[in-house]
């Protein structure tokens, strides 16, 4: 029997890479702590 | 939270369409929120120049309400919503980013009593949220939704088990619309009770990420009592949302065999698939910090980085929270949801109060 959440996974799928909201905002997060850590950002004001 | 604001690799044209389509609202989420952090400061500012003593507003509950006022009197046009709706995602990148404030000892130590507490709270508020959406005799896969959405996170809760228990729209819709105007209430009425109980910073900001529902509401009421409440919040918040795939795979095993069908193959996949990502993403910039890879006015930078993102945040909150599209909702499912929600906030209350041995 074809599982019914595995169906409406496949139905959702969509064609290509695909990245989660999730998955974006941990990867700009990373990418500016990174761009901090290398000194390229020196400093963000308040 | 709402997850279906999923951004999408695709051709060159259609990302930068895309990006284009974001920019009115993005420059709306920032010009309401710097509106709020400038009246904070001009009114501080103005206050010392005349010798006045005015109350310090923070800059939290100036964006949240300049947002309100424009998304219930004006309305947010249709050119505003899609950047709008990003708010999401600068709440989950200020959560990453809050990570480089907490030790990973202290991650461990106060995540660990978080999930003992949010379990206690997950499994008394679920029993009761299901007898009380009985008693009132709603629908039961809206009973379940608004059981989950109460227990565990919110909308994000709400749209992952609608999916995996093949509820109707209008049932997610109808939960989802109750949930987001308790958090509206919670929001305003969480920090109020803290200062009449004269909570400190730690057990209010436990009891906030324990007790109210949504992400976003939970951060700002955290950050309304005060910096190290907010942080706290968000960290039991975040313990509590790691827990929503175990709920959402527990109620997709429960309604697939009440109605007959195979509800999961893979479960580790399954619960990976619900797991939220940024938890992991606190946690690592978190360890990072603790490894020193940061200096001093590093942390200082991301510390800062992470209060930018949560002030387009909270101007998201305001902006789209829509009092007369809630009141178009159904009474009953509101009812459940609001006598839910003062039963969970007396518990987790309760909870947060029998934990301060173990939190010293």
């Amino acid at each position: 029997m074809t599982e019914k959440l595995d169906d409406n996974a496949r139905r959702e799928k969509p064609r290509g890479f695909r990245l989660s909201l999730d998955g974006w905002a941990v990867t700009l997060a990373l990418f500016l702590s990174l761009l901090v850590a290398l000194g390229v950002i020196k400093k963000i004001p308040w | 939270m709402a997850s279906s604001v999923a951004i999408t690799q695709v051709q060159p044209v259609g990302f930068a369409r895309r990006v284009v389509e974001l920019l009115p609202g993005l420059a709306l989420l920032a010009g309401v929120g710097y509106a709020g952090k400038f009246l904070e400061r001009t009114i501080n500012v103005y206050g010392k120049a005349h010798h006045l003593t005015l109350p310090n507003i923070e800059y939290v509950l100036w964006a949240i309400l300049i947002g309100l006022a424009i998304a219930n009197i004006t309305g947010v046009p249709a050119i505003f919503k899609p950047g709008v709706a990003t708010y999401e995602f600068w709440l989950k990148a200020g959560i990453v980013l809050l990570g480089a404030r907490f030790l990973l000892g202290d991650v461990v130590k106060l995540g660990g009593v978080s999930l003992v507490l949010v379990a206690i709270e997950i499994v008394v508020s679920l029993v009761f949220m299901t007898a009380l959406g009985r008693a009132f005799g709603l629908k039961p896969k809206l009973t379940t939704l608004l059981a989950v959405g109460s227990s565990i996170c919110g909308v994000s809760a709400i749209i992952a088990t609608q999916g995996a228990i093949d509820a109707d729209e209008e049932d997610a819709s109808f939960a989802i619309a109750a949930i987001l105007a308790l958090g509206a209430i919670s929001l305003f009425v969480f920090p109020v009770i803290g200062h009449a109980l004269g909570l400190n910073d730690l057990s209010y900001g436990l009891w906030a990420g324990l007790g109210i529902d949504n992400t976003a509401e939970v951060t700002a009421a955290g950050a309304l009592y005060s910096d190290a409440a907010g942080k706290i919040a968000v960290l039991a918040k975040t313990a509590r949302n790691a827990m929503i795939g175990f709920v959402v795979l527990g109620y997709a095993i429960y309604w697939a065999r009440k109605e007959g069908t195979v509800a999961v193959g893979n479960k580790a996949a399954f619960l990976w698939s619900k797991f939220p990502k940024f938890v992991l993403g606190f946690l690592l910039i978190s360890a990072l910090a603790t490894a020193s890879i940061f200096n001093k006015e590093q942390l200082g930078s991301l510390a800062n980085l992470s209060r930018w993102a949560f002030l387009l945040t909270f101007a998201g909150v305001g902006l789209r929270t829509n009092i007369f599209e809630m009141r178009k909702q159904g009474l009953r499912p509101f009812a459940v949801g609001a006598i839910g929600e003062v039963v969970i906030a007396a518990l987790t209350l309760g909870l947060v109060f029998g934990a301060q041995k173990f939190l010293h």
